[in-house]
């Protein structure tokens, strides 16, 4: 593995938002048809929302606590690019961190500050109530998440995201620690703010932590939420299937592949759930999730020490 | 043409409309969310959201004063249109859409304006403590201000203490949620007072239209409930079936109903389809529990709001008995049940809502539509204008 100069970020930026765009379309297509217009009209949602949001004004409320809201609004775009440096795009990688799979949980754990602040930022009650929403859903996930991202560290005896790789030089972790990836697709969508677990921006609260966001920071959510979306994919594929490895294409190409299969199927995934209300979905999280994948990490840990 | 009327022409294309519907016109509503789809446009779920705000009906005084101050809250660009009739929706939405794109115009709305809103002084009369918040706009709100401290920032009351329903000490907030949100029913307010977001009181208030709604506004039957399942399909967070149904509804609204025996076919298979989802009956069971006008008042849970006599018919059980009688009762008795009078239903709503939180709470108000609301009688009581 390559640690490459820092400037090579560029790249990863560009590579980020092209994906991200690509779900956004990809949502609007599906969006679009589902109204009864074409695909291609619906995929015109992206830059269509862009040039609206750039031009809305940003509108403030009364005695909004500015500066964290702020934070709130444009760390999730950050945090998704942070999430990315330690994603190896082929043979090379941004940071080659000796405890890559900490960093990725350090930075989805930020998102938990960063929806909350969001939320608190502008002194509304439909805001923070969403806020709060994220936190209660949060706890149903991070844990089961940990364990989850536990179970290849296990199995490649590292916590280096390059050493992950090497060690599916035979088979995919997603193939024989399929609960671990289930768990982890599941926290993607969760910190995403995404599909069945976006209660925190949901309808019945009007727009929940999004209720008074306007212009370019509600375009720095939205995009955050795609980019969270894109970055989480991104990280499945070194951990879970296989990284750059596959037939004919070069490495680099196959991780973007398995990227865009992967967020594609996450987008699509958004319209055909009803939500999981945090309240409920917290016991799914304490009394199921966590015991499957703690026995996951168990079998892996069995495998390992026997084999 | 420079950069700036590149913008408008690409972002009009996609506007987003916030829809405010004055009791009585759910059918203009209906004529206006289709026309949107049509279009491509979106609707909003906040004012902050919004491009366009659209009224429809006529609304009354009380009603229209909000509605001024929900503009008041778009970010702008902005337009707003007023729409009392069905008829009238496209040449209106075209109006609209020439405003959003009338630069000199939005330019000079927008110098008329601050980019933050005015801080309140201290001492003089703040609004509710959730202003700027959508359900916050009701800024008579004085009655719970006496025991509240209003040294809190920007002059704005803080929130006092009370006990909760695990005796600890916590927050209570006034927050009236309504008139102006969506998937509401139109003109009911619904005085919340939460801790968290668990309502622990609740008062209900009915802003009427100004004018009796006009004759044939009822609309087919069928539509009318598949459009109150819409509402609540899109509460619970399941897009795609919301989508389905409004399809439905739409239909209906344009052919008027098959006549054929297969007419109420599709309605079924979306009945079907709903009852399937194993996802939403664990998000609905057990939710705003009633009893059936049949059933004795002793067999029912305890948590049940009232005795069965009060509830009218088609509302027993809980909220997910009612999506699967909105649906069904939409397949299989085409047009022959009566209008329903939701207003002796408010009577109940305190009792049910109380104890939930906000979500839980918004599933319940929307399970009992399709609503139709008149002006509040004094008897159930809690109206505060």
């Amino acid at each position: 593995m390559v640690e490459v100069s820092p400037l090579w970020a560029v790249v990863a930026v560009a590579a980020l938002a092209t994906v991200a765009s690509f779900a956004a379309a990809l949502d609007g297509a599906l969006v679009g048809r589902a109204a009864g217009h074409s695909a291609l009209t619906g995929a015109r949602t992206p830059v269509v929302e862009l040039a609206r949001l750039l031009r809305q004004r940003r509108r403030g409320t009364v005695a909004a606590d500015v500066l964290l809201w702020r934070i709130g609004t444009g760390g999730l775009v950050v945090v998704a690019l942070l999430m990315l440096a330690v994603v190896p795009l082929g043979r090379w990688t941004l940071a080659d961190l000796s405890v890559g799979i900490v960093w990725f949980n350090t930075m989805d754990v930020l998102v938990w500050a960063l929806v909350w602040l969001a939320g608190w930022g502008p002194n509304s009650f439909h805001a923070l109530a969403g806020g709060y929403r994220f936190l209660a859903q949060a706890l149903a996930y991070e844990l089961p998440l940990m364990f989850a991202l536990t179970a290849p560290a296990v199995g490649a005896g590292s916590l280096r995201v390059a050493d992950v790789v090497l060690a599916q030089q035979d088979l995919w972790f997603g193939v024989w620690m399929p609960v671990a990836f289930a768990v982890y697709c599941l926290s993607v969508v969760g910190f995403s703010v995404w599909g069945p677990l976006a209660p925190a921006v949901g309808a019945d609260l009007a727009g929940g932590v999004l209720v008074e966001v306007s212009g370019v920071d509600r375009l720095l959510v939205l995009a955050g939420r795609y980019a969270l979306l894109t970055a989480g994919a991104a990280f499945a594929v070194p951990l879970f299937l296989g990284g750059g490895a596959g037939p004919l294409l070069p490495a680099w190409t196959w991780v973007l592949v398995k990227t865009v299969v992967l967020v594609a199927a996450l987008v699509a995934v958004r319209r055909r759930v009803p939500s999981l209300r945090p309240d409920r979905f917290v016991e799914v999280g304490w009394l199921v999730l966590l015991p499957a994948v703690l026995a996951q990490v168990l079998v892996v840990s069995i495998v390992v020490v026997t084999g | 043409m420079g950069l700036s009327s590149l913008l408008a022409r690409w972002g009009v294309a996609g506007a987003h409309v916030l829809v405010v519907e004055s009791p009585g016109s759910w059918l203009t509503r209906a004529t206006v969310e289709r026309a949107l789809e049509r279009r491509g446009w979106r609707t909003a779920l906040s004012p902050a959201d919004a491009d366009l705000l659209v009224v429809c009906g006529q609304p009354g005084d009380r009603l229209a004063e909000i509605v001024e101050q929900t503009w008041d809250l778009l970010p702008g660009p902005r337009t707003r249109v007023q729409v009392e009739h069905a008829e009238h929706v496209e040449p209106m939405l075209d109006a609209a859409r020439a405003g959003l794109l009338d630069e000199q115009g939005q330019r000079q709305d927008a110098a008329r304006r601050p980019l933050a809103p005015p801080r309140l002084e201290e001492g003089t009369q703040a609004e509710s403590a959730d202003d700027g918040d959508m359900g916050g706009m009701v800024g008579d709100d004085m009655d719970d201000m006496d025991d509240m401290d209003m040294s809190g920032p920007a002059g704005i009351a803080l929130a006092g203490g009370e006990s909760d329903r695990d005796g600890l000490e916590m927050d209570v907030l006034h927050v009236p949620l309504g008139p102006v949100l969506p998937h509401w029913p139109p003109g009911l307010v619904l005085w919340c007072t939460l801790q968290g977001d668990v309502l622990t009181a609740a008062e209900v208030d009915v802003l009427a239209s100004s004018a009796p709604a006009p004759r044939g506004s009822a609309g087919p039957q069928v539509a009318r409930r598949l459009d109150a399942a819409v509402d609540l399909l899109a509460l619970a967070g399941w897009q795609a079936a919301a989508g389905e149904v409004r399809a439905l509804r739409d239909g209906l609204l344009v052919n008027g109903p098959d006549p054929g025996p297969d007419g109420a076919a599709p309605i079924q298979q979306v009945h079907d389809k709903v009852a399937r989802s194993r996802t939403l009956r664990w998000a609905l069971r057990g939710l705003g529990h009633l009893d059936g006008p049949t059933d004795g008042p002793t067999d029912g849970p305890p948590d049940s709001a009232t005795d069965g006599s009060a509830v009218p018919a088609g509302l027993a059980g809980d909220v997910y008995d009612r999506l699967l009688a909105l649906l069904s009762a939409a397949g299989d008795a085409l047009d022959r049940a009566p209008e329903v009078d939701r207003t002796p239903v408010l009577r109940l709503l305190p009792e049910l809502v109380v104890g939930l939180d906000v979500a839980a709470a918004r599933l319940v108000v929307a399970s009992l539509g399709p609503w139709q609301l008149a002006a509040l009688p004094v008897a159930a009581g809690g109206g505060r204008g």
